[in-house]
C-alpha cells in the first residue's frame, strides 16, 4: 500500500531560497547522516552537469540517501518546502537530463548500490538504482545469464539512469531497450508516497505504469529498487566487419540482411572519417582505405547463428563488399567492438571540438539523409563524421568544429540541431537513446503537436502536480529555448577512459 | 449451463446506448468532443468482460469502421493501422511480404482488433520470443474523452522522445482513452514452425519451462494445457527448416531428462493442437476465467492450490499456461455460481498473496453478482486515480471497469 512520509517539520518560507536551503539542510541532516547532505559549493560543483557538459547549474544541496525510506524522506522534505529535486545516477546521460535546478536539490542514488535478490530459476535480479549496468551482468555471469541493454557507458552508468532514459545500446535491434527488460520497480512519487509498479509476472492489472515511467527521464518518480529480467547468454556469437565503397552500398547490405529475414544482434556502420578517428585512438584494425565499414553480429543457438552468418556474408558480397574480416575468436570480437565504441571519444584525434547527435530515421531513407547531411555540412563549412546503429536507423552524426575559431561553435550547434530536425522530417525522431532532457526540449515541437505535448503533461501532472520532480526537462519552456548551451567539453569520466559516448 | 463458445456477437450492446462508428480519427474526436455522458469503447468485442464490468453507457464508440492498414514499409519492418483493424486482417496484409506482427492472442480468432488488443494488453504464446504488444507498438494516436487527439512515439523502432503513451493505455481496458491508430514493428515470418509435445503434469511443465529458459535453446513458445494432475506440454520452434529440426531434437532430449516423453507433432496435428489451445484460453461463456501472472516457477503451486479450491467448491479446473512466461489462464466450470465465486476468490487470494497479479477475464452474470471483480487494490490505486482524473476528468470512459480502484 502507498505510504506517505508526512512526519517532517513544517516547510520553511519559500520566498527566501537561501533560508529554504538552510532549513532543508538542517532537516535532512537529521534524517540522513551529516556527511550525506552536501551544501559546500566546491563539492556541489561535482554535480553541476551530467555527460553533456555544456549545460551547468550548481544545485543548492545534494542528498545521498541510502534506502527507500531515506529517498522518501528527502522527497517529502522537498515537497513540503516546494523545492524541486533532480534524481541522479552516475551522471553519464547525454541530454542534460540530470542537470540540476538552481536552488534545487540533487538526490544522488550513488549510495544505493546493493543487489537485493537474485532469482536464478526465474532469471531475474532485484537491485538498488545505483548498481551499474555492467555489475548486473557480472553478478550472474557464472550462471550464463546477463542483462541485455548495453549502453556504451555500461561500466559506469546505473540501472536507475537506464530506467530514466530507457537505455538501449548496440544490441537493441534484437533485444530491445530497458523497458523490455524490467519486471517491477519500487518508486518514490513526488508526494513521497512509495508504490510498486509492475510485479512478479509480466502482466499486471490496469494501465502499464511501469512502461510509462521507464524513459520518462526522471520527471515522474524516483526508482528505488528495480527487478530486471536476465537472459540466457546466447550459445554462439559471430561477428564480422565488411568494407564498402560508399555508405549507401553498406546501407544496401543492411537492407538485404533485413529482407532475408535475419535479425542481427547488432549492425553498426562507420564512415571513413569515423574510422580514421577510431584507428588513431584504438588500432582495432579497421581499414583506413574504405568509405564505410559495417559491423554485423549474429547470436543465438549455434546452428541458427551459423546458417544466418553464412547468409550475411553472401549478402555483403552481393552488395559489393570490398573485403570481409571475420572475428576469429572472442578477443578479436572485443577488439572490433572496442574500435566501434571508441568512435565518439576518438573524435578528439581529428577535431578539437565536436557535438554528438542522436537522431533516428527509417533505415530505408539512409542514402537520402546522408546526402542531405553532407550538403548541410558543406553549407556550414564543417565536417560531419558518422557512426550509427544501422539496423534500427539510429544515427550518431558527430559535428566537428573548432571552438577557437570565431562562430564555429554556433554554426556547429545549428548544424547539429538541424540534423536532428531533418530526422523528424524524414519520419524519424530527434532522439533514439540519449533522451530529450534539457538539450532537445526545444526541438520537441518539431516532432509533437501542442496537443500531444499537453496530453503528455497531463501524465506528468498525475504524478507530479506541483512540478517539482526534475522540472525543465523534455518539455520546451520559453526560458530554456531562449538560451544556448555551451560547447561540448570532455566529461571527467571520459577523460579518464572510463566511458565512451555512443 | 451449456458449453457454448464465446462469439464476438455476444458482446453486450446495451439497448439504450447509442452506437456510433466513426470512420476517421477526426470523426472520433468530434464524436467525443460533441457528446456528453458515459462511453464504452469497443473494438472486436472479445475482451469487454475483462476486469470490472462497465455499467451501461450512454454511447458506444465502435471502431469497426475505423479500420484499415495505413502504411506498411516492409524494408523498415513497420506498419501503421487504424485501431479497429482486425489482427487477422493485418496479418493477411503483411503475409504477402513474408512478415507478421509477432502476436498470436487467442482472441484474434474471434475478431480482436489491434486497438482492442493494446487496450486489453492481450498476447499469446509467441510473447515468449517476441514480447507482447507493449513491446511491439512504436507509436500510437489516442483520442481522449474530451476529443483531444494526442500522438506519442512515431514510425521508427528506436525512439525515446517524449512519454510513451502506448504503454499507459496498455491494459487500461478502455478507461483512459480511445486507441485510434497504432504503429507497430514487424518481424519476418518464420520459414518453418515445429511443435514438440508430450504428456506432463504441472510440476513437470514448470520444471521444463525453467530448464528450457536455462538452456541455450530459444523456443518461440512453451505452453502447457492441463488440469489438477495431468496435461500436455507444447514447445514451438520457429526458424529455418534446418534449424527447427535441430532445435526440436535438442528439446526432445532435454524434456526426456525431465521424464517428459515428447515427440514432434505432424503439421496438421500441430495446427489442431494450437487451435484447441486458443479455444481453451478463451473458454466458454458459462465458465469463470482468471488470468494469473506470476514468476514461472510458481505454476505447479498455483495449479495445486487452484485445484484444491475448485474441488472444495464443487467446480472443475482447466488450465492453459504460457509456462515460460508465467502467464496462466484458469477456467472454472460447474453448475453452481456460488462454487465459481468461492473458487475464484480463493484462487485469486492465494495467488495475489504470493506476489502474482490476477485479472478476472470472464464470468457468467449470475457469478458476477457474487464476486468482487478486481480484488485487493494495488499500491498504485491512488496514482491510477490521478491518471484517470487527468485523462478523463468527467469519468466518461468505461465507468465501473476499475471500480473501486479508480
Amino acid at each position: 500500500m502507498a505510504t506517505k512520509q508526512t512526519d517532517l517539520l513544517a516547510a520553511p518560507a519559500a520566498d527566501d531560497p537561501g533560508g529554504v536551503t538552510t532549513a532543508l539542510a538542517k532537516l535532512l541532516r537529521r534524517g540522513l547522516s551529516q556527511d550525506r547532505v552536501i551544501t559546500d559549493v566546491t563539492r556541489l560543483r561535482t554535480y553541476e552537469c551530467d555527460g553533456i557538459t555544456g549545460y551547468r547549474v550548481v544545485p543548492a544541496l545534494v542528498a545521498l540517501p541510502q534506502s527507500t525510506a531515506e529517498v522518501a524522506l528527502t522527497v517529502a522534505a522537498c515537497a513540503d518546502a516546494g523545492v524541486p529535486f533532480v534524481a541522479r545516477g552516475a551522471g553519464t546521460g547525454l541530454s542534460g537530463g540530470a542537470l540540476p535546478v538552481a536552488d534545487g536539490v540533487v538526490i544522488s542514488l550513488a549510495r544505493m548500490r546493493r543487489i537485493l535478490d537474485i532469482d536464478l530459476p526465474n532469471q531475474r535480479m532485484t537491485v538498488e538504482p545505483g548498481v551499474t549496468n555492467a555489475d548486473i551482468s557480472i553478478a550472474v555471469a557464472a550462471h550464463d545469464l546477463y542483462f541485455a541493454p548495453d549502453p556504451s557507458s555500461q561500466t559506469v552508468c546505473t540501472i536507475g539512469g537506464n530506467i530514466a532514459e530507457n537505455s538501449g545500446g548496440a544490441h537493441c535491434m534484437k533485444y530491445g531497450f530497458t523497458t523490455n527488460h524490467v519486471y517491477a520497480m519500487e518508486l518514490v512519487l513526488p508526494d513521497a508516497s512509495v508504490v510498486t509498479v509492475g510485479g512478479d509476472g509480466i502482466e499486471t492489472v490496469g494501465p502499464d505504469l511501469r512502461g510509462a515511467v521507464i524513459g520518462s527521464e526522471g520527471t515522474l518518480a524516483i526508482a528505488t529498487s528495480v527487478t530486471v529480467r536476465l537472459l540466457r547468454k546466447p550459445e554462439a556469437v559471430r561477428t564480422l566487419v565488411a568494407n564498402f565503397s560508399s555508405p549507401a552500398a553498406a546501407g544496401e547490405a543492411v537492407s538485404g540482411i533485413i529482407a532475408a529475414g535475419i535479425i542481427p544482434a547488432a549492425v553498426e556502420m562507420l564512415d571513413a572519417l569515423a574510422i580514421k578517428a577510431c584507428e588513431a585512438a584504438v588500432h582495432a584494425g579497421y581499414s583506413l582505405h574504405t568509405a564505410a565499414a559495417l559491423v554485423v553480429e549474429l547470436d543465438g543457438p549455434a546452428s541458427e547463428c551459423d546458417e544466418g552468418f553464412a547468409q550475411v556474408q553472401e549478402i555483403c558480397r552481393a552488395a559489393g563488399t570490398t573485403g570481409i574480416r571475420i572475428a576469429a575468436d572472442p578477443s578479436e570480437r572485443m577488439l572490433i567492438w572496442k574500435g566501434r565504441k571508441a568512435a565518439f571519444a576518438a573524435m578528439g584525434r581529428i577535431s578539437p571540438d565536436y557535438y554528438v547527435q542522436d537522431g533516428v530515421i527509417p533505415r530505408t531513407r539512409l542514402g537520402e539523409v546522408l546526402a542531405r547531411m553532407q550538403q548541410m555540412a558543406e553549407d556550414s563549412g564543417l565536417r560531419v563524421a558518422n557512426v550509427f546503429h544501422a539496423g534500427d536507423g539510429n544515427l550518431h552524426p558527430l559535428v566537428l568544429y573548432n571552438a577557437a575559431v570565431e562562430g564555429e561553435s554556433e554554426r556547429g550547434e545549428h548544424l547539429s540541431t538541424a540534423i536532428a530536425e531533418l530526422c523528424v522530417e524524414m519520419g524519424g525522431s530527434i532522439t533514439g537513446e540519449h533522451g530529450v532532457g534539457t538539450d532537445k526540449a526545444c526541438s520537441m515541437p518539431k516532432m509533437f503537436s501542442e496537443d500531444d505535448l499537453a496530453v503528455m503533461k497531463r501524465l506528468r501532472a498525475a504524478f507530479d502536480p506541483d512540478g517539482i520532480c526534475n522540472p525543465g526537462k523534455i518539455f520546451p519552456t520559453p526560458r530554456l529555448c531562449g538560451e544556448r548551451p555551451g560547447p561540448y567539453r570532455v566529461h571527467p569520466l571520459e577523460a579518464a577512459g572510463l566511458i565512451d559516448r555512443m | 449451463m451449456t458449453h457454448a463458445l464465446a462469439e464476438p456477437d455476444d458482446a453486450p450492446t446495451p439497448d439504450r446506448a447509442r452506437v456510433e462508428r466513426p470512420d476517421s480519427v477526426a470523426a472520433a474526436a468530434a464524436l467525443l468532443r460533441d457528446s456528453r455522458g458515459t462511453v464504452l469503447l469497443r473494438g472486436g468485442g472479445t475482451q469487454l468482460d475483462w476486469g470490472g464490468l462497465a455499467t451501461d453507457p450512454d454511447l458506444v464508440v465502435d471502431t469497426s469502421e475505423l479500420a484499415g492498414v495505413l502504411t506498411h514499409n516492409p524494408a523498415d519492418m513497420t506498419a501503421s493501422v487504424r485501431a479497429g483493424t482486425r489482427l487477422t486482417d493485418l496479418q493477411d496484409h503483411l503475409a504477402g511480404d513474408n512478415q507478421w506482427l509477432a502476436l498470436d492472442p487467442p482472441t484474434a480468432t474471434r475478431g480482436a482488433t489491434v486497438g482492442g488488443l493494446l487496450a486489453a494488453g492481450d498476447s499469446g504464446p509467441s510473447r515468449l520470443r517476441y514480447g507482447g504488444l507493449r513491446d511491439l507498438v512504436i507509436g500510437v494516436t489516442l483520442v481522449l474523452a474530451d476529443g483531444t487527439v494526442a500522438r506519442s512515439g512515431g514510425h521508427v523502432i528506436k525512439n525515446v522522445a517524449g512519454y510513451d503513451l502506448a504503454k499507459l493505455v496498455h491494459g487500461s481496458l478502455g478507461s483512459l482513452a480511445l486507441v485510434a491508430e497504432v504503429v507497430v514493428r514487424l518481424h519476418p515470418r518464420p520459414a518453418v514452425s515445429l511443435t514438440v509435445a508430450g504428456p506432463a503434469d504441472a510440476a513437470q511443465a514448470t520444471a521444463a519451462a525453467l530448464a528450457l529458459a536455462a538452456s541455450p535453446l530459444e523456443p518461440a513458445a512453451v505452453e502447457w494445457v492441463g488440469g489438477a494432475d495431468f496435461g500436455t506440454l507444447y514447445v514451438r520452434e520457429d526458424g529455418s527448416a534446418a534449424y527447427v529440426e535441430t532445435a526440436a531434437a535438442r528439446t526432445i532430449q532435454l524434456l526426456h531428462t525431465l521424464g517428459v516423453a515428447a515427440h514432434t507433432l505432424p503439421p496438421d496435428e500441430a495446427g489442431g493442437a494450437w487451435y484447441d489451445h486458443a479455444a481453451a484460453v478463451i473458454g466458454a461463456t458459462d465458465e469463470t476465467v482468471l488470468r494469473v501472472s506470476s514468476r514461472p516457477s510458481e505454476l505447479a503451486s498455483l495449479v495445486r492450490h487452484a485445484a484444491e479450491a475448485a474441488r472444495a467448491s464443487g467446480v472443475s479446473l482447466h488450465v492453459v499456461s504460457s509456462a515460460g512466461l508465467g502467464l496462466h489462464t484458469f477456467r472454472l466450470r460447474g453448475s453452481e455460481p456460488a462454487g465459481h465465486a468461492q473458487a475464484m476468490t480463493a484462487t485469486r487470494d492465494h495467488a495475489v498473496s504470493g506476489g502474482a497479479s490476477v485479472l478476472l477475464r470472464q464470468r457468467p452474470p449470475e457469478v458476477n453478482e457474487l464476486v468482487d471483480a478486481l480484488g485487493p487494490p494495488p499500491s498504485t490505486a491512488a496514482l491510477l486515480g490521478q491518471v484517470k482524473a487527468q485523462f478523463d476528468p468527467a469519468g466518461r470512459l468505461a465507468p465501473g471497469r476499475f471500480t473501486p480502484w479508480y
